[in-house]
């Protein structure tokens, strides 16, 4: 991900990312590491949050934790796309093991959390680029 | 691979048998069309699931959702019948309503919203099914045929006469059966190759590998303006893509000859029943090798009997269900069904009884469908004038009365 973007960080027209975790130092960090790349963020604790977040505004991408205490992602998941089909959607959790679960598979991209951040930021990029805000 | 003998086990069916059958109002005013009653002792489920246990296909899913109290009980009775222990079950899944308020959009929908159960399950191949035609089918050499060409996809199709494919989705084929194209109730269907006389009809039965429907559905889900309908949107995005075979039910290998029904109105709901009545009739219900599994259990025996005073009972070319009595009445192709009652000097004719109807003394009914537990009173006649039954019931296109339970005598 190049930087060109800083100078965007928090523009009014910057994409934003709606962050769903329930961890709230992840959350955190990522706002951090994500509004340096020049989107807004909205960071949010669990799935109900999540789809009041998606009816205030549209975001360029989700980024979906899975292991959540209220209400896993991947029921969200679906729940998110029966509200708006074509949002994108990366998934980002600890366990490698849910790929192979055929409702994960309705999302854009699957990332597995780690210390190196940028598989999730290049998996963001690649979303917001196929699925541009104006819908073109 | 697996072994052939447990190929099978592999299968998930999913039954859908949610539609509300509009067309078939009014006997689909309090029941889903899947629990239609049919042929004297069945519903119209029982064919479908019949046709899944004698495929040796024991995973089985019937998905509900209007007026399903009936087809429930139906099948809770009925079909109780396989083991759990053996890894074989007929689940029967109302909407979970996991999405708020939403019912099924679609054929397509409903298995979207219910990936859950594919994930729970993780079967090889998935096989979706109408629970609302009446046909015979060996899903067992589909799977064969699908496996055996390497299919994506494949579609259950019967051959029909060109001029009546007007009524279907038509599929258009190579010389090897792939489909190469799909025409939705086509004004002009494409003919099969070799055979300028025949179009390969869609059966509305498919048999998918389950990452590909899986993918399918999601990938339909995300379309904006899809019908979300299997016919009309998976399958033709599909065969762009993917090796979709259409499987001809009109083939060597299964049992007895091709023979498909949708009864999807009330005029093909009392053919297919009087399709039933002829001595050796395309779809033999006496046939063991391919048995139709139905609700009636203990039920008495048929009963035809002189009445108290002194008529004969007479049954011409009719099947009668057990339980039935007819004392003094005279019943001609008709089918009867379980518990009817039918008293001195009646004639019933070309008629379709439902279980539980009470028809009095000297009733004359002529082309009807009688709903369930309906009572006849002495006297009444329907069939005869047309004009006079149109006031008091519903009639078809093709002259056949309706008599619904709390019929106006």
């Amino acid at each position: 991900m190049s930087d060109q973007r800083e100078d965007r960080a928090g523009a009014v027209d910057a994409p934003l990312i709606l962050f769903v975790d329930d961890d709230a130092n992840q959350r955190e960090q990522y706002r951090i590491r994500l509004e340096r790349q020049g989107y807004r963020v909205r960071s949010v604790d669990g799935a109900d949050a999540a789809m009041e977040a998606l009816r205030e505004e549209r975001p360029a991408v989700v980024v979906l934790d899975i292991a959540m205490p209220e209400r896993d992602g991947l029921s969200a998941l679906q729940e998110l796309l029966d509200a708006d089909p074509g949002l994108p959607v990366v998934i980002h959790t600890a366990y490698p093991s849910y790929a192979d679960n055929f409702l994960a598979w309705a999302a854009d991209a699957y990332v597995v959390k780690s210390q190196d951040m940028s598989p999730l930021l290049e998996a963001v990029a690649r979303a917001v680029q196929k699925h541009p805000p104006d819908g073109g | 691979m697996p072994t052939v003998a447990s190929v099978s086990s592999h299968v998930l069916a999913i039954v859908l048998a949610g539609g509300k059958g509009e067309r078939l109002r009014p006997i689909t005013e309090r029941r889903a069309k899947p629990a239609v009653p049919f042929g004297g002792a069945y519903r119209i489920i029982d064919f479908t699931l019949s046709n899944c246990v004698n495929s040796n296909i024991r995973r089985i899913i019937v998905l509900t959702q209007y007026e399903s109290l009936t087809l429930e009980r139906h099948l809770y009775r009925t079909w109780n019948i396989l083991s759990p222990e053996l890894g074989e079950f007929i689940d029967i899944l109302p909407p979970q309503q996991r999405l708020p308020n939403r019912w099924y959009e679609g054929t397509a929908d409903a298995i979207f919203q219910n990936l859950y159960v594919l994930e729970q399950e993780k079967p090889r191949w998935v096989l979706i099914l109408g629970g609302d035609h009446i046909y015979r089918m060996n899903y067992r050499a589909l799977l064969d045929r699908h496996r055996a060409e390497g299919a994506a996809a494949s579609i259950g199709c019967i051959d029909v006469p060109l001029p009546e494919a007007s009524k279907f989705g038509v599929m258009q084929v190579d010389a090897g059966g792939c489909i190469t194209g799909f025409q939705e109730k086509p004004n002009e269907p494409t003919a099969m190759p070799g055979r300028p006389d025949r179009a390969l009809a869609s059966m509305g039965i498919y048999l998918f590998d389950t990452d590909v429907l899986v993918r399918a559905v999601i990938r339909d889900a995300k379309t904006p303006g899809s019908s979300h309908d299997f016919g009309a949107d998976i399958i033709p995005r599909l065969i762009g893509d993917r090796k979709v075979l259409a499987y001809n039910l009109n083939s060597a290998e299964q049992p007895g000859p091709a023979y498909w029904r949708d009864v999807g109105s009330l005029d093909s709901y009392w053919q297919s029943n009087m399709d039933l009545i002829a001595r050796y009739p395309e779809f033999d219900l006496y046939d063991e090798e391919w048995p139709i599994r139905s609700g009636l259990g203990s039920r008495p025996p048929a009963k035809v009997c002189v009445s108290t005073e002194g008529t004969m009972g007479v049954v011409e070319q009719s099947i009668v269900a057990p339980g039935s009595v007819i004392s003094g009445g005279h019943i001609r192709r008709s089918i009867i069904g379980p518990r009817v009652e039918v008293h001195n000097g009646s004639a019933v004719d070309e008629c379709v009884v439902m279980g539980g109807v009470k028809i009095g003394k000297y009733v004359h009914l002529r082309r009807a469908i009688i709903e369930e537990s309906t009572e006849i009173p002495n006297e009444a006649t329907v069939g005869f004038d047309l004009e006079a039954d149109r006031r008091r019931f519903k009639i078809t296109e093709q002259g056949v009365a309706v008599i619904p339970r709390r019929a106006p005598f």
